[in-house]
């Protein structure tokens, strides 16, 4: 009932409308009533054999439907804006508060999940709200107006050609409630059809490496299988309750026509009122029907709602602070103290997550250059992360010159620092927009300029439209190495105190990557620049080493003094990082991989 | 459809009709195709006979109530004959309920056969899929041959199931409406009939402006959900450069476009529906008029008036649902063409005439002067002279040899790799394996005995013991547990939640990309392949892996040939012979010693990573 009423919140900026609308529907629905009450007075005309009567008549039915004609129009607008305005409204909402959100947010839900809320769940609140609501009104009211006339006209007939409504309604509410998880059920089972075919399709050069394709087709088979199983399970039920419904308003007007026929007989009742209640139960048929179907449409905003929410009522819990300190001008001076982070743990799991960094205390001077070394899952990430108070810490504190980040506007201190992260993100724009990403009124000859410092310039050149080509995941797809050095523009671009360069998917060949380094060398003149490095050509670039390992720092030196006094490094240096030379995959097959 | 056609409703039902016609001539393949979809329902000829008898039964059953209840009126209560009234009411009754049984036994059987007989669609399609080419994979992309087993077999659906039953049951009814009508009294007839033109004329224009309007909204709502998956994916980098406002903004630009395009179809709509209301009350009072002044005088009897009356709300619905049909019907042939592409597309690597199996094989590669381009091109004069990937290798492999190929971006390691394993044929020169050319051999004889592990580890949904077993089905537990245990993944095996039995989920996404790794290279190992194909396999690898993986890999080269293309130096060192690949040609051969001394193209690589590892 709170959902409910939570809801029905969402009307409130179209109060007037929604009455107007409500208005002009109950008009209409007084038309269609007094249509067949016209025909049963033109139905007693013919007995009375009054012919003057029927013109007068006829033209009084036609009156109505102009009339219902108009109100209608009226009313069909009206609440299709409403329906609308609702719709748009609530995706403004739970947009505005996803951006809100902290990024911890997202690590534990599913994208999937986020989106079917976007959707399906939106879907069912705006069906409810712009349709339901009128729906249910409109189909009470005609059932009240046709069962008022219908008792006015005759109490007993009446009652005895009503008496199938409440099972209909009954019945069609029963209806949609198995059905809906019988359905969902056959899209649940469609979509993992899909993704077994997805999955055979992606995985093809392993189904005909290993001569498997009996093996896989047997798969697929057991997936349609199960599609057809529950398929088939929704259609009989569909068979099954629609035909139903549609019979048990037929024995009403059985009775009507056996009972009311006597009583035209005996003569307690004119032809054209039996006429008239022959049509009203005829009319009847279609409200409640839609009866059912609209409380099955509740109940379904209400669960929806329910998904809805859980998310709206979620306070984002990284926040600007009320009255934000003014971060002081520095370079970029970068300080942790005693800071621990442990991230939420996925919904459902009991064990508390492992803290990603534990009890870590570092200081970064201004424009110096650190690279963080380590296996993964060390921390490397956890820990620039947090400069950007992209997670707060569960203990400790992170200093940027001197201030409590936690102090800053987050805006603020976000525009002080550029990320080049692993995955090289890029939104479908041109390459242009995506280099102006943080700084959307830079001139097209500083994005030039960017570009031609992360040694982006000549690639983006040769692409189709140039600067204009629209890339991202509906656009043109770029290589890994191309997309990093986008990113890495638009790190440049942004202009940042605090440069952070995460260089995990570095598939560039060996001339690229100098001349990359040579640009970096010059964009990182005057920032802290932190690299999380997985190879030793960008360990060069630094002027010092973080090794972190389980969360916690091991050491710090020049790779000299790593080299010789720390172990663990000496184990990384000769194993784990990837010699530079030796990486170079294949072009077509890095195309093919694009193209997935 | 686009706006300027949209506005152009007359030519549209030209299209149409034209449409129609071509497909019952069978020009432009439709009818080709058509005719085969029938052939679909073949093996369930008994189902569909009971089908179109249901349907039967469903339509004449569902005619009767009007009738019946003016029969009512005439023949019994206006006659005082009450054995009649309870008789006509009787049969009223029995409509009521064989309509319904109708309706059940019609909307079961549709279902059923429909959903079959393209179930039965799906996996040809698959199988189709199956036979076809590395190379036909890599021309298409997998979203569009993914949606061929799937939105294109439902909108197939749709036509099987909602467009026989409409066609069929629209026309029975409203034939049948126009009989009973003629019958019951001609003149009054016609002049119902006066509203059908303009309803027809009405519902198609309808449809046809409106589909534009809903492929709109269509578009629109995508367009909507891209942005969101967008910036739900890229969340990360939002958030570290602080663009929530700029992305609100654009939400809110598409959220107000996707109002629009909505607004136009409840104008749409708004016209549409309350016309066709209005048309059942011109219809009702022409009615009134003229059936009641026959009534009147005498020509008719008034339960014919109130039998009119009835008829009328029976026959708006068919017309609108035929008309409804047009969308249906344009989707699924467009669904229809977009199959038959596919199953009209040759598999392109087929065995050819007289293919042998060549038994057990010991595992001698030799290329004889090898040029290969990925241009579909196979006559090599005709091959664009830029395009070759490899140019004329001659190279052999002694049986239980590793073979470690370097080489720069693009100088075809893993083209070379490919062609041992005939996922392509070359346009000149011969691949041999075990003296046998493979364009004579049989493709599932050879793979059978193949072994491939790929850069990214990838595994299907399904538990780590499915995903080794798919290496050799139908091996025991102890011989998956035993490789695993060889390639030295049994302790992480055993540290997951489930152990060998954890679903490791789409593409094996719960894994780590080195957990992922060590599974494929147990079910590289289960197969016992002759000879194996290691595609940069462990560069996506940290350095607590590596360790283990350095083992596993070990015991996994023994015995057997093996092809490497690796970037770690220790991998390298340890083969039997490095290849050199520079521009498609072989630069030069040896072992990393004899290289290194060489002082060639090795060399030099070797000599930049070590300045790189020191600078």
């Amino acid at each position: 009932m709170r959902t409910y009423r939570r809801l029905m919140g969402f009307l409130r900026p179209y109060r007037a409308q929604l009455w107007g609308s409500m208005v002009f529907a109950w008009a209409a629905i007084g038309m269609t009533v007094v249509i067949p009450l016209l025909l049963s007075r033109g139905v007693n005309a013919i007995e009375d054999g009054d012919k003057p009567d029927l013109l007068p008549l006829a033209l009084a039915i036609l009156a109505a439907g102009i009339l219902r004609l108009g109100l209608t129009v009226v009313r069909r607008l009206v609440a299709g804006k409403v329906s609308l305005g609702v719709e748009f409204d609530l995706r403004q909402l739970f947009y505005a508060h996803l951006q809100k959100l902290e990024l911890g947010f997202f690590d534990t839900q599913q994208t999937g999940q986020l989106m079917s809320r976007a959707t399906v769940d939106l879907q069912a609140i705006r069906f409810f709200l712009g349709y339901g609501l009128v729906f249910i009104t409109q189909s009470l009211l005609t059932i009240c107006l046709a069962a008022v006339m219908m008792f006015f006209l005759n109490p007993l007939l009446a009652v005895l050609g009503l008496l199938p409504a409440p099972f209909v309604v009954y019945i069609a509410s029963r209806y949609n409630r198995v059905s809906r998880p019988a359905v969902q059920e056959v899209a649940q089972r469609v979509a993992e059809l899909t993704a077994e075919a997805e999955e055979n399709v992606s995985g093809i050069r392993i189904v005909k490496a290993f001569a498997r394709e009996e093996f896989q087709l047997h798969r697929f088979q057991r997936a349609v299988g199960r599609v057809f199983d529950q398929s088939i399970y929704s259609t009989r039920l569909q068979a099954f309750f629609g035909p139903l419904i549609g019979l048990l308003p037929q024995f009403g007007i059985a009775v009507v026509l056996l009972v009311g026929g006597r009583m035209v007989i005996d003569g307690n009742l004119s032809l054209g009122d039996l006429t008239a209640f022959y049509t009203y139960l005829l009319m009847l048929a279609g409200p409640t029907r839609m009866l059912g179907v609209a409380m099955g449409m509740a109940q379904r905003a209400i669960a929806s709602g329910n998904r809805m929410f859980e998310i709206i009522d979620r306070e984002p819990t990284i926040q600007s602070p009320p009255d934000p300190v003014r971060l002081p001008a520095g370079g970029g001076r970068v300080e942790l103290r005693d800071v621990t982070l442990r991230y939420a743990a996925a919904p459902g799991s009991e064990h508390e997550a492992v803290p990603a960094l534990h009890d870590v205390s570092l200081a970064v001077d201004a424009g110096r250059t650190v690279a963080l070394v380590g296996p993964s899952g060390s921390g490397k990430t956890s820990l620039v992360a947090l400069i950007a108070r992209l997670y707060d810490p569960s203990a400790g504190s992170v200093l940027v010159d001197g201030v409590d980040v936690r102090d800053v506007d987050l805006a603020k201190l976000r525009s002080e620092i550029a990320f080049v992260a692993d995955d090289s993100f890029l939104f479908t724009a041109s390459v242009a927009d995506n280099i102006a990403y943080a700084h959307g009124a830079a001139t097209r000859e500083e994005v030039e300029a960017a570009a031609r410092l992360a040694q982006a310039d000549s690639f983006i050149r040769e692409l189709p439209d140039g600067y204009d080509t629209r890339v991202g995941e509906r656009g043109l797809t770029l290589s890994g190495g191309q997309r990093q050095r986008v990113a890495i523009a638009r790190a440049l671009l942004a202009d940042p105190r605090i440069l952070i360069l995460d260089d995990s998917t570095s598939s560039v060949d060996a001339t690229t990557e100098a001349a990359i380094k040579a640009g970096l060398r010059e964009a990182m003149a005057g920032r802290t620049t932190f690299i999380i490095a997985h190879r030793l050509s960008t360990v060069s670039l630094a002027d010092e080493i973080i090794v972190l390992d389980r969360g916690e720092v091991v050491d710090r030196g020049t790779h000299e003094e790593l080299m010789e006094g720390c172990g663990f490094y000496r184990e990384i240096a000769d194993h784990g990082l990837a010699d530079s030379v030796f990486l170079q995959r294949d072009l077509e097959q890095r195309e093919e991989m694009a193209r997935l | 459809m686009n706006e300027a056609q949209a506005q152009n409703p007359l030519r549209n039902i030209a299209l149409l009709f034209g449409a129609l016609w071509r497909t019952v001539r069978g020009a432009d393949q439709r009818g080709r195709k058509v005719r085969w979809m029938i052939g679909l329902l073949r093996p369930y000829r008994g189902r569909v006979a009971l089908m179109f008898a249901a349907l039967l039964i469903e339509t004449g059953a569902g005619l009767a109530p009007p009738f019946l209840a003016g029969r009512a009126i005439d023949a019994g209560i206006k006659t005082h004959d009450l054995s009649a009234l309870d008789w006509t009411v009787a049969a009223f009754v029995v409509a009521a309920i064989l309509y319904a049984a109708g309706t059940y036994a019609e909307t079961y059987l549709v279902g059923w056969v429909g959903t079959r007989a393209l179930q039965d669609l799906r996996e040809r399609t698959f199988t189709h899929l199956q036979g076809m080419s590395i190379g036909f994979f890599t021309r298409n992309s997998p979203g569009v041959l993914i949606s061929r087993m799937t939105n294109d077999v439902e909108a197939l659906q749709q036509l099987v199931t909602n467009g026989i039953v409409t066609i069929f049951s629209s026309s029975l009814t409203l034939i049948g409406v126009v009989v009973i009508l003629l019958a019951l009294d001609l003149k009054l007839a016609l002049i119902t009939f006066l509203t059908f033109p303009l309803l027809g004329i009405a519902s198609l224009v309808f449809r046809i402006v409106s589909a534009g309007a809903y492929r709109a909204t269509r578009e629109r709502i995508a367009a909507v959900t891209a942005y969101l998956q967008e910036s739900l994916s890229g969340v990360r980098v939002v958030r570290s450069f602080g663009q929530e406002n700029r992305h609100l903004a654009e939400m809110t630009e598409l959220n107000e476009a996707n109002r629009q395009a909505n607004m136009a179809t409840v104008y749409l709509n708004a016209s549409y529906f309350p016309a066709v209301e209005l048309l059942a009350a011109v219809g009702t009072a022409a009615i009134l008029l003229y059936g009641g002044t026959q009534a009147i005088e005498g020509a008719i009897q008034v339960g014919v008036v109130v039998a009119f009356v009835g008829y009328l709300t029976t026959f708006f619905e068919p017309i609108q649902e035929l008309s409804q049909l047009y969308t249906t019907y344009q989707q699924g042939m467009a669904a229809l063409d977009k199959i038959f592409d596919l199953l009209d597309t040759e598999p392109d690597m087929v065995d050819a005439p007289g293919a042998i199996d060549p038994g057990t094989i010991r595992g001698e590669i030799e290329l004889d002067d090898v040029w290969f381009s990925y241009s579909d091109e196979r006559d090599p004069a005709a091959v664009p002279a830029g395009s070759w990937v490899l140019e004329g290798v001659d190279l052999h492999v002694p049986p239980g040899q590793t073979l470690a190929l370097v080489g720069a971006t693009g100088a075809g390691k893993s083209t070379f790799a490919k062609l041992v394993a005939r996922f392509y044929d070359p346009q000149k020169g011969r691949v041999l394996v075990d003296g046998h050319d493979l364009g004579g051999v049989q493709q599932r004889a050879l793979r059978r005995q193949l072994g491939i592990v790929p850069q990214e580890g990838f595994l299907f949904s399904g538990s780590v013991r499915e995903n080794v077993a798919f290496g050799r089905p139908g091996a025991s537990l102890e011989e998956i547990e035993a490789a695993i245990a060889t390639v030295g993944a049994t302790d992480f095996v055993a540290a997951l939640p489930d152990g060998i039995e954890t679903e490791v989920g789409e593409r094996g996404v719960q894994l780590s990309a080195g957990q992922r790794q060590l599974v494929a290279f147990a079910r590289a190992l289960l197969a016992e392949p002759r000879i194996l194909i290691l595609d940069e396999a462990t560069s996506n690898v940290d350095v607590r892996t590596e360790k283990t993986i350095e083992k596993g890999l070990e015991r996994l080269l023994r015995g057997r040939t093996a092809i490497v293309i690796a970037h770690r130096l220790s991998t390298i060192r340890r083969a039997g012979k490095i290849v050199v690949l520079e521009h498609g040609k072989i630069a030069e051969q040896g072992t990393h010693e004899e290289l290194i001394g060489a002082n060639g193209v090795y060399a030099r690589l070797y000599g930049a990573w070590e300045e790189s590892t020191a600078a």
